[in-house]
């Protein structure tokens, strides 16, 4: 397939539910991304330490405190770029977007509860998330339980000239 | 000597005028009395117009009511426009204005607020701009870096597999209405767009 067949293909796409490889994919981008941020606030924080008390400082993953410090992170990460602006790093970089179940921007406290209940589609074995493949609006559990959907909001007119263009 | 059945007055009448003499007389008088006549209304009209003030008079005319009685349109149709503009040197008269003093009683802003870009842009056909010209290869070199192809590949090569696993998985659910594309409101927009 040429990749301005891909162009054209991916212009349709543009507000429809989003599928769940680039769903996916935004995620672990979004998990590489935030876990290389917190690795490098620790560092950071370990650097300062020693060079302030002059004590080395390890942190290993059975620490509690860096364990409930992580989810926090993430909790704040994910909750923060929904509430926000309807997407995360790692969704801006697959042009995907969250927004409310009619399609209208997401309201900033269901960006946070969607965050709030995004671990559920996890602790259920994975369940939650069969509703991205089953469900008629693609919408994973967490987005049921928020009144979200996913959908492809990249910028499609931008690919649709360069594609005439070539 | 030949008898006139006239009889003898009347031939002498024939060779003499009896009322020239009175009219002799008569001009002799009224030629003079002309002149003096003449002469006095010329000084009556003097001392009338002297004695008038025309700026009093002026005042007392309502001009707007003898202009409302002149019908242009009637005027209009006499005027010969074309024969008139021929005579008018319009070089001559745009060197004698002053444009830049001109747009700058030009209010720009009020000028745009009462156009609708919007609507002027959405008049365009962009994709026919595109083809027709450079404008798309410019396009393409602004925003078209290694990058942004990279990532426009991506990001189709993962709709295009979002779309596999979604047909599959629509047979294996035997579906037989078609899932909903997308949020109403956006499909909706993207119809009127």
């Amino acid at each position: 397939m040429t990749a301005g067949t891909d162009a054209a293909r991916s212009v349709s796409a543009q507000g429809q539910y989003a599928g769940s490889v680039s769903r996916f994919l935004g995620y672990a981008i979004d998990l590489a991304a935030s876990s290389a941020v917190f690795a490098l606030a620790l560092a950071a924080i370990s650097y300062v330490t020693k060079v302030v008390t002059g004590h080395e400082v390890s942190w290993n993953k059975g620490n509690a405190i860096v364990a409930v410090v992580f989810v926090a992170w993430e909790f704040a990460y994910f909750a923060y770029s929904w509430a926000a602006s309807g997407r995360t790093f790692g969704m801006a970089v697959l042009g995907i977007r969250v927004v409310m179940a009619d399609g209208a921007p997401v309201e900033p406290r269901r960006g946070v509860l969607r965050a709030l209940v995004f671990p559920l589609s996890f602790l259920l074995c994975g369940l939650g998330f069969v509703g991205i493949l089953v469900q008629r609006e693609r919408r994973a559990l967490h987005d049921l339980i928020a009144g979200t959907a996913v959908i492809y909001a990249w910028d499609a007119r931008a690919a649709r000239l360069r594609f005439l263009a070539r | 000597m030949v008898d006139d059945p006239r009889g003898p007055g009347v031939t002498i009448l024939d060779h003499v005028d009896p009322l020239e003499r009175l009219r002799s007389a008569g001009r002799r008088m009224t030629d003079p009395l002309e002149t003096l006549a003449q002469g006095v209304a010329e000084r009556v009209l003097d001392l009338i117009v002297n004695a008038l003030d025309v700026n009093a008079l002026v005042q007392r005319v309502d001009v707007n009511a003898l202009v409302g009685r002149v019908d242009v349109n009637t005027l209009m149709r006499h005027v010969d426009v074309n024969a008139l503009l021929d005579h008018v040197d319009v070089s001559a008269l745009l060197g004698r204005a002053d444009v830049n003093a001109l747009l700058d009683r030009v209010d720009v802003g009020a000028l745009l607020s009462r156009i609708d870009v919007n609507d002027l842009v959405g008049r365009v056909d962009l994709d026919t701009l595109v083809e027709q010209t450079d404008l798309g290869a410019i396009i393409a070199k602004s925003s078209g870096g290694a990058a942004t192809e990279a990532l426009d590949a991506a990001r189709s090569q993962a709709v295009g597999l979002d779309q596999f696993i979604d047909r599959w998985a629509q047979r294996a659910l035997r579906r037989k209405r078609p899932a909903p594309a997308g949020p109403p409101a956006l499909l909706n927009g993207q119809a009127e767009s």
